[in-house]
């Protein structure tokens, strides 16, 4: 069920509770939000105040127990298995907090993956991962394996392996945590600089004031729901 | 997709120590297969030989009936051109006459009945390993007529030695009137098979013949080929050749069917061994999977959020399974072929020791064939693909979420 509307993301009384022995407890309960495609968007909020659970539902790694999801007009719980699969790979870039590189498969193997998946030609593939890893400062380290590079430079193909497909939405997960500062400080920039660029809207979940520094809008959740929702003039 | 290939078969030596100890495994289980499969072969080539050297032949040619009824009137039609056309055969490599009858052997001591088979000292040789086995005397060197070779169960029986007289008494063909005459032990041998060193008593074939009263006439033309397997040889047109004018030609498949159902069993025993063996392996197939996979639960979270199918992470696991089954196929046939090779170059010695009624007189030698290191690698290759589905259904079915609620 399409929604019909321009948002990138809209979430409409989205809940989801786990189960403790039987008992519900709530992890997200009845998010109203609206994310607009090229946001650069920070959740921040307390541990357990539901910023990685509503991420998860708003990927469709998750299924609500309550609510809808709308993606690029897409009601998620109308999509089977297979569908949200191929979803996220055309829409959705991921960034993981421990850059979480398949260590068997080089930084060009790595970056190529999504687009093996999406069948994207061989020829293609090639100039596109090349134009990226120039694009990340990473120019020369194709044939690396991830256990042969820095935490930041993970990190920098971890980015880069998230954009080449070209998604609209980038989900960011606490991506500067394992960093130190300056690295950090780095990544974020580039990443602003990309939402910049290119329109890719960026969702971080994060405790770091870096990102909370940069982000056009940051959304803060206490309890599940949405304490304030702090939008921002672009720098 | 060459890229999840190439994924398998690194993600197989991230643990290098638990790749190569259920390699390891499936190895021994490969190369105890092939080695068992070389001997199986090596034992039924022996245990044909041996069966058909020891005294029946490779094939016979009997009058229609005889081999059922052993009755002494039924000799074989035209004797001389049969054995006329055998002496024209490429494909045979000797042939003997015999005379068969059943009969009783007197010694002062004791009275057994017995075969008494009436031979060509000349051409027995050629077919039977009796004459080898002679362990006192000889077989039929002089020229005696009343010359007698019997087993060593036999002379035990009857209390007689070399040298010892004893009477033989068989029923003559036509009138089915007794016929006696007297003999002297002149050789005794022991082929260590019980019914052969008990129940044959050998003299000459002209001597039998005029006891039996039936001429020049033989009931048997023993034959040996130039190459065994021409005996089973399907289709194989001599047997028909020689089914005629009231003869029956057969090979020793129909002669010792007891020998192929025993071969039969062997095959079956090696199909159950093969059946535990991987049975066990199997378990070890599983938990090296498991183990991989639980190990990189959130690896596979990863590869699902970016969008691989539940499909793609179920091939994934089954091609880890392949590469493990490669990786123990390079192993298994390595092992497996020094092993066989080692012991085609030494034997196995199982002389003496009977089996089926046919006794071991030769080292036993596995045989090592190409098929061997083709089906029983392609079976390991698939039977540890098959272990994969498991894990591979397992994988498929995990929660993207909670595989990587550490993280996202």
């Amino acid at each position: 069920m399409d929604k019909g509307t321009d948002h990138l993301i809209v979430t409409e009384s989205l809940a989801k509770d786990y189960f403790d022995g039987g008992a519900p407890v709530p992890a997200v309960r009845g998010i109203d939000l609206t994310i607009e495609a090229g946001e650069f968007t920070a959740i921040v909020g307390p541990s357990g105040s539901g910023k990685t659970t509503f991420l998860n539902l708003i990927s469709g790694l998750d299924a609500p127990t309550g609510g809808k999801v709308w993606l690029k007009d897409k009601l998620l719980s109308g999509l089977s298995g297979n569908e949200l699969s191929d979803f996220r790979r055309d829409h959705i870039g991921f960034i993981f907090q421990a850059y979480n590189l398949i260590p068997v498969l080089n930084v060009r193997e790595n970056i190529e993956y999504i687009m093996l998946l999406q069948g994207v030609p061989e020829k293609e593939r090639r100039e596109r991962v090349g134009e990226i890893l120039k694009e990340i400062g990473m120019a020369g380290f194709e044939r690396r394996f991830p256990p042969k590079i820095s935490g930041g430079q993970q990190q920098r193909v971890a980015i880069a392996r998230a954009m080449v497909s070209r998604p609209e939405l980038i989900l960011a997960d606490e991506p500067t945590a394992n960093l130190d500062s300056g690295i950090g400080a780095e990544l974020l920039d580039m990443m602003r600089d990309l939402n910049r660029r290119t329109g890719m809207t960026f969702l971080f979940s994060t405790h770091d004031p870096m990102v909370m520094d940069r982000a056009d809008r940051v959304v803060t959740l206490h309890d599940g729901r949405v304490a304030k929702d702090d939008r921002r003039a672009r720098t | 997709m060459t890229l999840m290939l190439r994924l398998a078969w690194r993600n197989l030596f991230r643990n290098k120590r638990r790749t190569l100890i259920a390699g390891t495994a499936i190895a021994i289980g490969l190369a105890a297969l092939i080695f068992t499969d070389a001997l199986i072969r090596g034992m039924k080539s022996q245990m044909i030989a041996s069966a058909t050297a020891a005294f029946i032949g490779e094939g016979q040619i009997h009058r229609r009936g005889f081999r059922l009824t052993q009755e002494v009137d039924l000799t074989i039609e035209d004797p001389a051109s049969v054995m006329a056309k055998l002496e024209q055969e490429d494909a045979v490599g000797a042939f003997a006459p015999r005379t068969l009858s059943f009969g009783m052997v007197t010694s002062p001591a004791n009275v057994r009945s017995a075969m008494v088979v009436g031979i060509d000292p000349g051409n027995e040789p050629s077919l039977s390993r009796v004459d080898d086995c002679v362990r006192e005397g000889d077989f039929f060197e002089g020229s005696n007529e009343r010359d007698l070779v019997i087993g060593s169960g036999l002379a035990d029986l009857l209390e007689v030695g070399l040298g010892d007289r004893v009477v033989i008494t068989v029923s003559q063909a036509g009138t089915g009137d007794l016929s006696q005459d007297m003999f002297r032990v002149s050789g005794v041998y022991s082929y260590g098979v019980k019914e052969m060193d008990e129940g044959f008593a050998f003299v000459r074939l002209a001597k039998a013949q005029d006891m039996l009263g039936i001429g020049a006439n033989i009931h048997q033309i023993a034959l040996k080929f130039e190459d065994i397997d021409f005996a089973t040889r399907e289709g194989n047109p001599f047997w028909e050749a020689y089914s005629a004018g009231g003869n029956e030609a057969v090979s020793w498949a129909v002669l010792l069917p007891q020998l192929e159902g025993i071969l039969g069993l062997v095959w079956i025993s090696l199909a159950f061994m093969a059946v535990i063996l991987f049975g066990i392996v199997a378990f070890g197939i599983i938990n090296t999977l498991f183990m991989s996979l639980y190990e990189r639960m959130f690896e596979f979270g990863v590869l699902r959020a970016v969008g691989t199918r539940p499909s793609g992470v179920r091939r994934l696991i089954v091609y880890e399974a392949g590469a493990l089954a490669l990786l123990s196929i390079a192993m298994g046939t390595v092992l497996g072929f020094v092993l066989t090779y080692a012991v085609t170059r030494t034997g196995l010695d199982y002389r003496g020791i009977e089996l089926a009624g046919t006794a071991f007189y030769d080292l036993l030698y596995p045989v090592l064939q190409a098929r061997q290191f083709v089906i029983y690698p392609l079976a390991v290759l698939a039977f540890t693909m098959l272990m994969g589905l498991y894990p591979a259904h397992v994988a498929g079915k995990m929660k993207v979420a909670e595989a990587l609620r550490k993280s996202l």
